[in-house]
């Protein structure tokens, strides 16, 4: 628990953090602990550099816009994408600066910087998951990274298929969902499954043209959406049975282009085309609701999706049309809206720090 | 997800500000100014009955500018959007419009970009032009094609046209500009009298330039000192017409253009990575021609006519597509007949009656791309009188817009009415004090871009809509002490944008949405001092000031983080200053541009702030004879000072640069 006196410092200094930040000599330092809340990856425009990471302290209400330019002196970059933390650290993946920043997800203080370039040529990494103390991270150049979480160096690059975007473990398999997406006419439409002890692809998985997202189930299964091509083939969610590798099921689906999945206990939520928060019951393989917030509450444009495991509340992102700052809405297990937080410019992931 | 579309829209950003068709040209901008005098004295404040400025290609120097966009920053009311260096995009925005609320015609023709709605003035070079004017709200001369009057503001490029006579039946000028970053300019001038009444004229120039220039550049509140790269430019353009002139009386021309550029594309300076794959090639030709006739009983009849075929190719090798990169050809071609037909039925009493008609068709080779093909009619019906010391300009412009594509998802036609009233009053016996007003409707229908790039679903947008208010004065003296004259305009003017049109990039490039949601609400001042001081040992002192204040704020929504703050881009302040001393055949010349601080988001945060800027030139020019031939020469030290500056996000402009001009004519 924090102490009156630590949170009036940080708002303190997130208050001259507001004040000052567009003058470079002030960098104010939050060398404690940022205490229990969500980071909020913010992705930024791509011609400003300015991806940022967002703090919200869900006890003190206490919002710190950037702890990572304020703490580190200098910027996430262009396009932060994704961020996930294991261990002791919190692994930021910055898609067109072409960087993976691993930092204390304490303090936000930097704790190596990972130039994902190949030659010079950017790499544009995407997403990050991990399994028996190694990272996985997508790149657009057709590959997943090996990362040793203990020493922070690449040990491999596992070529998968074009344009690699979410994955996820189930099994002690790897799951990438292969999209294609940047050759807009001709996706790919294939999921490659990796054999997590000697790291090498072990097969493809045909799905629905451009899959995107990617989520695992308590009893195993695999969520992928694919988006589709935007004319003749509409979204569709697959599941797979990670013990068989078989597609248990697929179908169209409404879901809005790329957004994650976020599944917890049996249900699942994601982010549907008309901006409705959809509840699909991972049992029984069907929608429960296909309209989770309650009241007249709408989201402008939602972005992120996150669930917290242990009280069952559901964080989505305000992207408010991509031109402006983002907001974080927090609502109850019911869809009850009971708390917000503003965010920086396209609040793209959301990750709980719980302690 | 998002990054495709940011690398799209980025790649749309870059063809939206890099295809910019050409027009023809017609003749008689020039004619407008009149009775103002342009031709006279340039540094005057025009007593017109809407704001009009103007600079001359004896000036061109003065202002140390090397581009249309450089000579035009010294205007009040008007923001150049640069993206820095030579080959970097430039576009102009009057009032806070943004620069598709500014039709560009060459030779009395729009410069039509069906497109994207914008011109890219830094790729109009300085060297045949004669003079450029920029008319807020409309040009006042009724002699005009009817889509002239379609826009909130106007600017005029006006061609060098043959000076010959029986004694000097031509003349030719060669010259070269060469500088800091490479730069290699060499230009041909030929003037050729071939009859009588016919004459033509040829223009040739080459550029060459690296391009490239260290900037400083912050990222989360730490400076970074880098190189930009990519950015090489390689331009080829020739150019020309033949005139046909009697007794003023009778006019005709005919105009070809071509120009070839091949550049790179430095994009915004990225923290922790460097792209520099991105390369475009223009090649954009047009033929125009106009037919200019004025009978003995003021009759006066104005035909002209243009074909252009504007060709874009936009490679970026680095995009991790399965066809080796990015790879995408844009063709635009147009039609475009105009004819206007104007008549005095009284000596104070002027009435025009104008059609125009342009066919444009489109061929983008973008994932499930339309092919539209836009027919657009505007016909004009106006009226210029004068009553005593009241004028009174009214108009009625009617605009006619068709779609049709090869698939189902073409937009509906649309069509409007678009009044404007136009009034000044002499206030003063001595014609020294002229008050004047406007009220202006202007309508932008959304360009094909906004219209059909990646509209996989029909988009139905409606046009902008904006209502424009303008009180001014302007007052004029002439004087006999230190000063020969002092003339100043001041404007006040009241701005509202409706059904504002954004492109939102949505998760995926391919579904892209377009939407009219926004409201904008722009009050302003512009101010212009000129003055000339007597001269004084036969040196001849000049000042000129300009100066606007701009409150352009967000009104679309009370909801928004944004509401009420001032749009992106907008300074508060902007203020150029140019001073100079003439003597003999040697001018000195110092210009100064400030700009206050602006946001680049809509939200007015630290964040997103852009800091004020000053940027100095000098330049130095001196005519002299050698071998008995006349000699030009110039020397511009541009950004004298070194100040490290952005005006767009993520695009450092140049450090200090100089420049030499020697040129020759015979």
């Amino acid at each position: 628990m924090r102490s009156f006196k630590h949170s009036y410092l940080l708002f303190l200094s997130a208050l001259s953090l507001l004040a000052t930040s567009c003058s470079k000599d002030d960098d104010p330092i939050i060398d404690d602990n940022l205490g229990s809340g969500v980071f909020i990856v913010n992705q930024g425009a791509f011609s400003a550099s300015n991806a940022s990471l967002t703090f919200y302290n869900t006890t003190t209400k206490k919002v710190t816009l950037d702890v990572f330019s304020a703490v580190n002196g200098a910027g996430l970059g262009a396009v932060a994408n994704d961020a996930a933390i294991y261990g002791s650290k919190m692994y930021i993946t910055v898609n067109v600066s072409s960087t993976l920043e691993v930092i204390n997800p304490l303090n936000g203080k930097l704790i190596k910087h990972i130039d994902m370039k190949n030659n010079g040529v950017a790499r544009q990494p995407r997403y990050v998951a991990f399994y028996k103390n190694k990272a996985y991270i997508t790149s657009y150049d057709n590959t997943v990274a090996v990362l040793d979480t203990a020493s922070l160096n690449v040990e491999k690059f596992i070529t998968v298929g074009r344009n690699p975007e979410q994955l996820a473990v189930a099994n002690g398999k790897l799951y990438v969902a292969n999209s294609g997406g940047l050759t807009f006419g001709n996706p790919d439409k294939s999921v490659s499954v990796i054999d997590l002890n000697t790291n090498t692809e072990t097969k493809k998985i045909t799905v629905p043209a451009n899959p995107v997202s990617l989520a695992v189930d308590a009893g195993g299964d695999v969520y992928v959406i694919s988006a589709g091509d935007y004319d003749k083939i509409p979204p569709a969610l697959t599941i797979i049975n990670s013990a068989n590798d078989a597609i248990k099921s697929s179908e169209t689906t409404d879901i809005s282009y790329g957004n994650t999945v976020a599944i917890a206990g049996n249900k699942a939520y994601f982010i549907s085309s008309s901006g409705n928060i959809v509840v699909y019951d991972t049992a029984t393989d069907q929608v429960s609701n296909e309209n989770f917030i309650t009241g007249n509450f709408k989201i402008k444009t939602p972005y992120a999706i996150a669930v917290k495991e242990s009280t069952g509340e559901v964080f989505v992102t305000d992207a408010k049309g991509y031109t402006a700052d983002g907001k974080l809405y927090i609502f109850n297990r019911d869809g009850a809206v009971k708390d917000s937080a503003a965010t920086g410019l396209i609040p793209g992931k959301i990750v709980f720090k719980n302690n | 997800m998002l990054n495709k579309n940011l690398f799209a829209l980025n790649a749309i950003a870059f063809s939206i500000l890099c295809v910019s068709p050409r027009v023809f040209g017609q003749s008689d901008s020039t004619r407008n100014l009149k009775e103002v005098n342009v031709q006279g004295i340039t540094s005057d404040v025009f007593k017109t009955a809407a704001p009009v400025q103007s600079v001359t290609s004896s000036d061109f120097s003065r202002y140390s500018a090397f581009s249309v966009a450089d000579a035009v920053r010294n205007f009040s009311g008007v923001a150049v959007r640069d993206y820095g260096g030579i080959g970097g995009l430039k576009t102009v925005s009057v009032r806070s419009m943004g620069a598709g609320y500014t039709s560009v015609l060459y030779d009395g023709i729009l410069i039509n970009d069906a497109q994207t709605g914008q011109v890219d003035l830094g790729r109009f070079n300085l060297l045949n032009l004669q003079q450029i004017i920029l008319y807020t709200g409309q040009p006042l001369n009724l002699n005009l094609p009817a889509r002239s009057y379609a826009n909130s503001a106007v600017l005029s490029l006006i061609t060098k046209q043959p000076q010959l006579s029986r004694e000097k039946p031509n003349r030719f000028t060669a010259g070269i500009r060469a500088g800091s970053f490479g730069l290699i300019n060499p230009y041909l001038q030929w003037q050729q009298r071939l009859s009588g009444n016919w004459s033509m004229v040829l223009n040739g120039s080459t550029l060459n330039a690296n391009g490239n220039y260290r900037f400083k550049d912050s990222f989360g509140g730490k400076d970074t000192i880098g190189r930009r790269v990519n950015s090489d430019v390689s331009t080829q353009q020739i150019d020309g017409g033949v005139y046909y002139s009697r007794n003023d009386s009778t006019k005709f021309r005919l105009q070809f253009n071509y120009i070839n550029s091949d550049r790179g594309l430095p994009g915004p300076v990225i923290l922790n990575a460097v792209y520099d794959n991105q390369h475009l090639l223009n090649q954009d030709a047009f033929v125009q021609a106009a037919y200019d006739r004025i009978w003995q009983n003021s009759l006066h009849l104005l035909l002209t006519a243009k074909a252009s075929h504007n060709y874009q190719h936009y490679t970026d090798a680095s995009f991790l597509n399965n066809n080796g990169g990015a790879n995408e050809h844009y063709t635009q071609r147009e039609i475009y007949q105009s004819a206007t037909l104007s008549y005095k039925p009284l000596q104070n009493w002027e009435i025009a009656y104008g059609t125009d008609a342009s066919f444009v068709d489109m061929d983008v080779d973008v994932y499930k791309y339309v092919f539209p093909k836009r027919l657009s009619l505007y016909n004009i019906l106006a009226s210029n009188l004068k009553l005593g010391r009241f004028g009174i300009q009214t108009s009625l412009l009617s605009t006619y817009i068709n779609d049709d594509n090869e698939t189902n998802a073409a937009a509906k036609s649309k069509s409007a009415w678009s009044p404007t009233l136009v009034a000044s009053y002499e206030a003063m016996k001595n014609g020294e004090l002229l008050i004047r007003a406007f009220y202006k409707n202007v309508y932008r229908y959304p360009n094909l871009s906004e219209q059909y790039y990646y509209a996989v679903q029909p988009r139905d947008i409606k046009p902008e809509q904006s209502r424009q208010y303008n009180v001014g004065a302007v007052y004029t003296k002439n004087l006999d002490g230190f000063a020969e004259y002092v003339s100043a305009g001041v404007d006040g003017y009241y701005y509202n944008v409706t059904n504002k049109i954004f492109t939102f990039p949505g998760r995926s490039a391919e579904i892209i949405s377009v939407r009219n949601i926004g409201k904008v609400d722009i009050r302003g001042l512009d101010v212009n001092i000129k003055t000339r001081f007597k001269p004084v040992a036969d040196y001849t002192g000049l000042f000129n000031l300009s100066y606007t204040y701009q409150k352009a704020i967000d009104i679309s929504n009370m909801g928004d983080s944004f509401y009420k703050e001032q749009i992106p881009y907008t300074p508060k302040h902007t203020l150029a200053l140019n001073a100079g001393v003439k003597h003999q055949g040697i001018g000195l010349f110092y210009n100064h541009i400030f700009s206050s601080s602006r946001y680049y988001l809509s939200n007015n945060r630290p964040e997103y702030y852009l800091p004020a800027y000053h940027i100095s030139d000098f330049s130095f020019t001196y005519d002299f004879r050698l071998f008995k031939k006349q000699f030009y020469s110039a020397l511009e030290v541009n950004n004298a000072f070194n100040s490290d500056y952005v005006i767009v996000k993520g695009y450092p402009m140049p450090p200090r640069s100089i420049r030499l001009t020697l040129q020759l004519t015979i």
